[in-house]
């Protein structure tokens, strides 16, 4: 759909962290990784090398980017790729090394980038978060609980548990059993669906619980979509999925 | 901002074609809806053989405006066209996808259901 065209500016010059971390995310086939603006006295736009270094860009007062939506779910994926590291798109990589080499000068160098240990340990943690929500799932007889790791796919969330049960009042079930061990031994609270529903989603930022009616999951087909994602391996007996 | 008599594009895969917001919901004072905001609206233009049928009155959430929407970081972003996803009464999406890129505010407001079945998040 063309619909999903427009233009996206930036102006100020604090509007750093969200670009750093994501504009590399969906701006596929765009040169620029990461982008920064400079401090006064200089009205500059400057984007950031691999390598942590800063090149600049331009000196208008406003940069402006066209809004690409990838068309599909691969694509989306490839661009994610290489949010984490790996060299799907050569060509971006090739356009950005001849504009750095272009330019060449080296402005600035960022130390607040978390260390890929302290990503590891917040995905462990969530994954811990994760494999006990879904463990609680299956003492309530939930069925068919998969757990998708979905960060390579997304960036506003880490996992996504998807759950079949068979009754409101088990939802009801589900969800007040979630909310009091995530709050007694993990300390947070969700967000979301406050009354059981046909799709009750349960949000607690980097892991998302949806629980579903059987009707309801084969229709919305949460899994297909997120089919590039890992599926995670349950430390439990999970229960035969649900035949229809 | 959507108002009333306000054309919107569907960005779902509901059937739906064409909206015409008929109130906004939730603000009895409020002129203009922004996105995240719920609309009444009626359907203008549908695809044939589906469940939803031209003048049905549904409910729907706007998820693209043609109003630049700012962020508190100075980053300012404004699409091409007014787009809606049309919801049930309990906030379920009609469709199963959502079409285009969205902003992540609609999380803010409790619609991660929408966040979750469209392919890109801003």
């Amino acid at each position: 759909m063309s619909s999903s065209s427009g233009l996206l500016f930036l102006s100020k010059p604090c509007c750093t962290s969200f670009i750093e971390t994501h504009l590399g995310n969906w701006l596929d086939g765009f040169p620029i990784r990461r982008i920064r603006r400079r401090r006064r006295p200089f009205r500059s736009w400057t984007c950031q090398s691999p390598q942590s270094e800063t090149v600049e860009l331009g000196k208008s007062k406003h940069l402006e980017f066209p809004i690409i939506a990838p068309r599909s779910r691969e694509l989306s994926s490839v661009c994610s790729c290489r949010a984490i590291g790996s060299n799907v798109n050569e060509d971006a990589d090739d356009m950005f090394d001849d504009l750095f080499n272009k330019h060449g000068k080296v402005v600035f160098r960022r130390n607040d980038q978390k260390s890929p240990v302290a990503e590891v340990d917040d995905d462990a943690e969530s994954l811990s978060f994760a494999v006990a929500m879904a463990k609680i799932a299956s003492e309530v007889k939930a069925a068919d609980i998969r757990v998708l790791f979905v960060k390579p796919l997304v960036y506003w969330t880490r996992f996504f548990i998807v759950i079949t049960a068979f009754s409101r009042p088990q939802i009801d079930a589900i969800k007040t059993k979630m909310g009091h061990l995530a709050e007694k031994k993990f300390g947070r609270t969700a967000s979301g669906d406050s009354k059981p529903n046909s799709w009750t989603l349960l949000d607690y930022g980097d892991v998302v619980v949806h629980i579903f009616l059987p009707q309801q999951r084969t229709f919305y087909n949460l899994e297909e979509f997120y089919g590039n994602a890992t599926p995670i391996e349950l430390p439990f007996e999970d229960q035969q999925p649900f035949r229809y | 901002m959507i108002q009333p008599q306000t054309h919107l594009n569907v960005a779902d895969n509901s059937g739906a074609r064409k909206l015409m917001c008929i109130r906004i919901i939730g603000a009895s004072n409020c002129r203009y809806a922004k996105i995240g905001d719920v609309i009444v609206a009626v359907i203008k233009e549908a695809i044939p053989n589906m469940p939803l049928e031209r003048s049905e009155v549904i409910r729907a959430v706007i998820v693209r405006t043609r109003k630049e929407l700012k962020r508190d970081n100075g980053m300012i972003i404004r699409y091409d066209d007014n787009a809606a996803v049309i919801i049930d009464q309990e906030g379920n999406p009609k469709g199963t996808r959502v079409f285009g890129a969205i902003t992540r505010e609609l999380r803010q407001l409790n619609f991660t259901k929408i966040v979750s079945l469209a392919p890109e998040v801003l």
